[in-house]
């Protein structure tokens, strides 16, 4: 159904809940609602439409419609439609009906929106913090414009620590994090073990949340956020920057011109490429398998190489800005990527000839960590870890962005919902991104690299940009605002939804799967938590230990650091 | 005899210093060699050496939860398997093979294996008692297969004692049908009783963080390493005495050396397969172990037939 | 078959052969083009303030100490070389080198400070011309950043007074 349609089946099932509605354009749709009535609007077009849960977000809007903003974003896969049901909650009373009951994929980004903005949502099955850490003060929600960016606020409690549920009956508690030598980056996974067998499990992460989000609203502008987007990850950085701008783009209706859509292509296709080697090679580490391992990142090397001709680094391309792009592909760069992908090509058709008949692997891999359709459904996972479960979803397709309409590729899906199942589904997916990329070269015309932006970007408006990251879709909403910033812009990365899959997904399990589970849902933590506390004096990204962040915390609530 | 006794006890220190100067050298080729499997230029042959010293002089830091008993099965670890050092013979006849019988031999491995579970227990972290009952499994399972194959030895030799059994006794006269299970037994067994990849669960790095060695540092952390690296090297020659005595009646320098070939073409052997496979999990490694063991007991049946 | 994939595994890594590089036995030169160490060439800058305004990482600080004195200093700590200062500076000053190697135990070896006499500039910015709108500098006026305690202070003043430079600000001109 396009956006329309979409929008009279809403108000001619809820009549005036439905307040207003913005149609920017066939795929987008805003519908404003009555705050009474989200709860069953969203649980209509999750439950009867069939939409796919994306995520919530909540922003502070009182300084310009003196309320406060919830919104819930679906995604209508086969009708490519992006949507968005938003509401307006009293200052006095930000206070919304929870959803998680009707779409528990909801639940993090519940529980993240009472963190960060202040916004309740009542009846929320488990309302416990998710990002904040434990000791930070009741009633100060940093995402609000009256919260400074740059200073933590009185009353830190450094003594104070998170309440675990009680183990299940006969289990004892094994932590699993925040360091653990196969998790790149830290998370606290709570495992109670009967024996060797994981009964259930309780996630504490967000340690490396870093405050981006605040940072775009207020120290950066919006040609500085795509730089500092693209360090969301250590691996799909691109993912993000092309993400935001895009979002920003549709916001701003600006096009950018043919051949940076075709650019944009093709560095997002050469980081799934890095991307999926890099982790099947992670993965047969952590199952013990260190030369396939090794001999995956040596397959993966010239990829790095040519990225860092194009762009100037292996992995942070710097590539977008507002409306365009900011390196070309010269002749003698489309030769080279021409030369590494038909020698990536042929290296690689014998390692996944050999991966996939490899029994061996196939022991430790089939049966384990498995997500089936259903659970896809209900915790909104993306990526391969749905493909593999047979969930024939891809935001390339779905939801068409850069030049990705202009090209032919076939979507990946496997079957079973096992952790081979994953693997195979990546290690195809590897020869997909070649032939788009050797499209792309094909078909790319000479011509400008970015739009001339004329006039400052109108404010208040909304845009939603969702991009196939390697690990899954990975979400964008954008509100343009003054200043030459945006109001408020939330990240939805795909290990977001997938982390929430895993406590599912090693239920009754044994521990020594536990691992090759969580790493293959490609876990990037960094995509997930997005915090960064600047440090603007120092400048330095220091790891501080707990001891040390209290004491610097007591000293500036002292008053004796500015 | 009284001659005899500081003669036996010179021969045994000859054999402990010989292992303590070779084993770090094959741990060495296994690791270059993994190397080039891997398409790697690889540590230099004396690296793990220069591993040992390192690590003997950096901080023993004590953070289990019994140190003294941590520190006792640290020097015990190292010391039952050059006890067993002593008693195999190595290009030459063992010095202390008159002093003890099969039954030495098999306790003191025994041993070598115990001082790990104590290690993991004394230790007291979650990680190192999981990797703790891990090694226990794995000992319950396979320390029988190797008790039956000396058993199949004394049977063919018709004697406890060491000299015989390990002279290549399983062949005895002829090559039996036992001998040759057992030698079969043993090749499938190897990668396990030397832990490595595949049947490396104990110390899972990516999983258990290490399992029982997991509080170790420094000193202690080193002898552990070092314990197992001459536990590759008796296992070697254990295996190549008892079933590849070929050219052991060779005079002095010849024989010597083919004994040390032996044991290195085991190496190699090992380290193929530790390069081309993926960890197991316990309950497939329990499954490949009570295979083997069934098929060990099949040959002890052969050979108390005198097959 | 297993043991098939086993050999066709290892015949992968053996017909590679060695890719260890010799690296930093032999020194291996970035390619041409790579976003290395950024040079700030004191002789071209014209004291426009438009990398700082535009480098994400705030990591290029402006301080007026008076109307003819104008210090830049480029702290490299949280650079993140993206080069976006050397791509909006109008006078070309700033190169993207391809110094990589700039692990250093002391932070103070990696920073440039430019002091540039600026004689009756009113700091009224439009010798900083930005390619779009969305580049524009965020503070025209004189310039206070901290740097002693090396921090970006988003404030500015229109005047300067006879009296030294204070933090509270008189005229907000941009946010």
């Amino acid at each position: 159904m396009l956006a329309r349609e979409v929008l009279e089946e809403l108000k001619a099932r809820f009549g005036a809940s439905v307040e207003r509605a913005d149609v920017p354009a066939e795929n987008r749709l805003f519908v404003f609602v009555a705050p009474s009535a989200l709860k069953a609007i969203a649980g209509h077009v999750f439950g009867d439409l069939g939409a796919r849960y994306v995520i919530s977000v909540g922003a502070d809007d009182r300084p310009f419609s003196g309320k406060f903003l919830v919104a819930h974003d679906f995604a209508l896969d086969r009708d490519h439609l992006l949507m968005s049901l938003l509401a307006l909650l009293p200052e006095e009373a930000p206070r919304v009906e929870s959803i998680s009951g009707v779409v528990p994929a909801a639940s993090w980004a519940e529980r993240e929106m009472k963190d960060l903005v202040g916004i309740e949502s009542v009846g929320h099955p488990y309302p416990k913090r998710l990002v904040l850490p434990d000791g930070w003060p009741d009633g100060v929600h940093p995402l609000r414009k009256d919260v400074r960016f740059d200073k933590v606020p009185d009353g830190f409690d450094p003594g104070r620590e998170f309440e675990f549920g009680e183990p299940p009956p006969g289990c004892v508690v094994v932590p699993f994090g925040p360091f653990h030598p196969t998790l790149d980056e830290p998370a606290h996974f709570r495992l109670y073990l009967e024996g060797e067998r994981v009964r259930g499990c309780e996630y504490r992460g967000f340690m490396v949340h870093r405050g981006i989000e605040k940072l775009a609203e207020t120290a950066l502008s919006y040609n500085d956020v795509p730089m500092m987007a693209e360090r969301i990850c250590g691996i799909c950085g691109c993912v993000h920057s092309v993400a935001y701008v895009q979002a920003v783009e549709s916001a701003a209706a600006l096009r950018p011109p043919p051949r940076a859509e075709y650019i944009r292509t093709v560095m997002l296709e050469i980081e799934r490429l890095h991307s999926h080697l890099l982790w099947v090679g992670l993965a047969c580490h952590i199952l013990g398998f260190d030369t396939l391992f090794m001999q995956a990142f040596r397959i993966r090397e010239p990829i790095m190489w040519v990225a860092e001709k194009i762009t100037g680094n292996r992995k942070t391309y710097g590539l977008c800005l507002i409306g365009g792009v900011r390196w070309d592909i010269t002749p003698e760069a489309r030769t080279e990527l021409r030369q590494v992908l038909d020698v990536l090509e042929r290296e690689w058709r014998a390692v996944a000839e050999a991966v996939s008949g490899d029994r061996n692997i196939q022991k430790r891999t089939r049966g384990v960590g498995v997500a089936g359709a259903d659970q896809v459904k209900e915790c909104g996972l993306v990526g391969p870890v749905a493909r593999a479960a047979g969930v024939d979803i891809d935001c390339r397709r779905d939801h068409p962005y850069a030049a990705y309409d202009r090209v032919e590729f076939a979507v990946v899906t496997g079957q079973g919902g096992d952790v081979f199942a994953r693997l195979l589904v990546r290690v195809r997916e590897v020869f997909e991104s070649i032939r788009i990329i050797r499209q792309c070269l094909d078909k790319m015309e000479p011509g400008p690299l970015a739009l001339t932006v004329e006039d400052d970007l109108p404010a208040g408006r909304f845009g939603l940009s969702s991009v196939e990251a390697p690990r899954g879709e990975s979400h964008h909403f954008v509100i343009t605002g003054e200043g030459n910033r945006p109001r408020r812009w939330r990240v939805r990365a795909p290990t977001y939804q997938n982390l929430q899959g895993v406590p599912g997904m090693i239920k009754d399990q044994r521990l020594a799967d536990m691992t090759i589970a969580l790493g293959s849902i490609d876990p990037c933590f960094s995509c997930t938590d997005r915090l960064e506390t600047v440090d603007v004096r120092t400048g330095a990204s220091r790891t501080w230990s707990r001891q040390e962040l209290a004491a610097l915390l007591e000293e500036e609530a002292q008053g004796r650091r500015p | 005899m009284a001659r005899d006794v500081p003669l036996a006890v010179l021969g045994a220190l000859t054999n402990v210093v010989l292992v303590l100067a070779l084993s770090p050298f094959f741990q060495g080729v296994l690791r270059k060699l993994t190397a080039r499997i891997q398409s790697r230029q690889g540590p230099p042959l004396a690296q793990p050496y220069y591993d040992l010293l390192k690590l003997l002089g950096k901080e023993d830091l004590e953070s289990g939860e019994v140190p003294l008993v941590q520190r006792f099965a640290a020097y015990l670890a190292l010391g039952s398997i050059l006890a067993v050092a002593g008693l195999v013979p190595l290009g030459f006849r063992a010095p202390l093979s008159g002093a003890g019988d099969v039954v030495v031999l098999i306790y003191l491995l025994m041993l070598s294996g115990v001082c790990t579970l104590v290690a993991g227990l004394a230790s007291g972290s979650t990680f190192s008692l999981l990797g703790t009952s891990r090694e226990m499994m794995t000992m319950i399972a396979l320390e029988p297969v190797l008790a039956v194959a000396m058993v199949v030895g004394v049977l063919h030799a018709r004697s406890f004692r060491l000299d015989a059994v390990l002279d290549g006794s399983v062949y005895a006269a002829a090559v039996p049908a036992s001998g040759l299970a057992m030698l079969i037994v043993m090749l499938f067994a190897f990668q396990a009783f030397v832990g490595r990849v595949p049947f490396d669960l104990a110390e899972a790095e990516t999983e258990i963080m290490e399992g029982p060695l997991v509080e170790y540092s420094g000193r202690k952390l080193a002898l552990f390493k070092y314990a197992q690296m001459v536990k590759l090297v008796v296992h070697g020659a254990l295996f190549v005495a008892l079933f590849a005595p070929f050219g052991s009646r060779l005079p002095f320098p010849l024989g010597f050396a083919l004994f040390w070939v032996k044991v290195l073409l085991l190496v190699v052997f090992v380290t193929l397969v530790a390069a081309t496979h993926a960890r197991y999990r316990i309950d497939q490694a329990i499954r490949y172990y009570a295979a083997l063991l069934a098929v060990s007991f099949g040959a002890l049946a052969l050979a108390s037939y005198g097959l | 078959m297993s043991i098939a994939s086993k050999w066709k595994e290892t015949r992968i890594g053996l017909s590679a052969g060695r890719v260890t590089l010799p690296y930093p036995a032999r020194p291996r030169p970035a390619p041409a083009g790579f976003r290395g160490r950024p040079i700030f060439d004191g002789a071209k800058c014209v004291g426009c303030g438009g990398c700082a305004s535009n480098c994400p990482a705030r990591e290029i600080l402006v301080f007026d100490p008076c109307q003819e004195i104008r210090i830049l200093k480029y702290l490299g700590r949280r650079c993140t070389y993206c080069g976006r200062c050397a791509e909006v500076c109008p006078e070309h000053a700033i190169t993207m080198s391809q110094d990589y190697e700039t692990a250093t135990d002391r932070a103070g070896d990696l920073e440039q400070r430019l002091e540039l006499f600026m004689s009756t500039c009113q700091r009224c910015g439009r010798c900083f011309e930005p390619k779009t709108p969305l580049d524009r500098l965020k503070l025209k006026g004189y310039r206070f950043d901290d740097l002693d305690h090396e921090r970006w202070v988003f404030r500015s003043q229109a005047y300067l007074e006879h009296e030294p430079p204070v933090r509270d600000l008189e005229i907000e001109l941009e946010e």
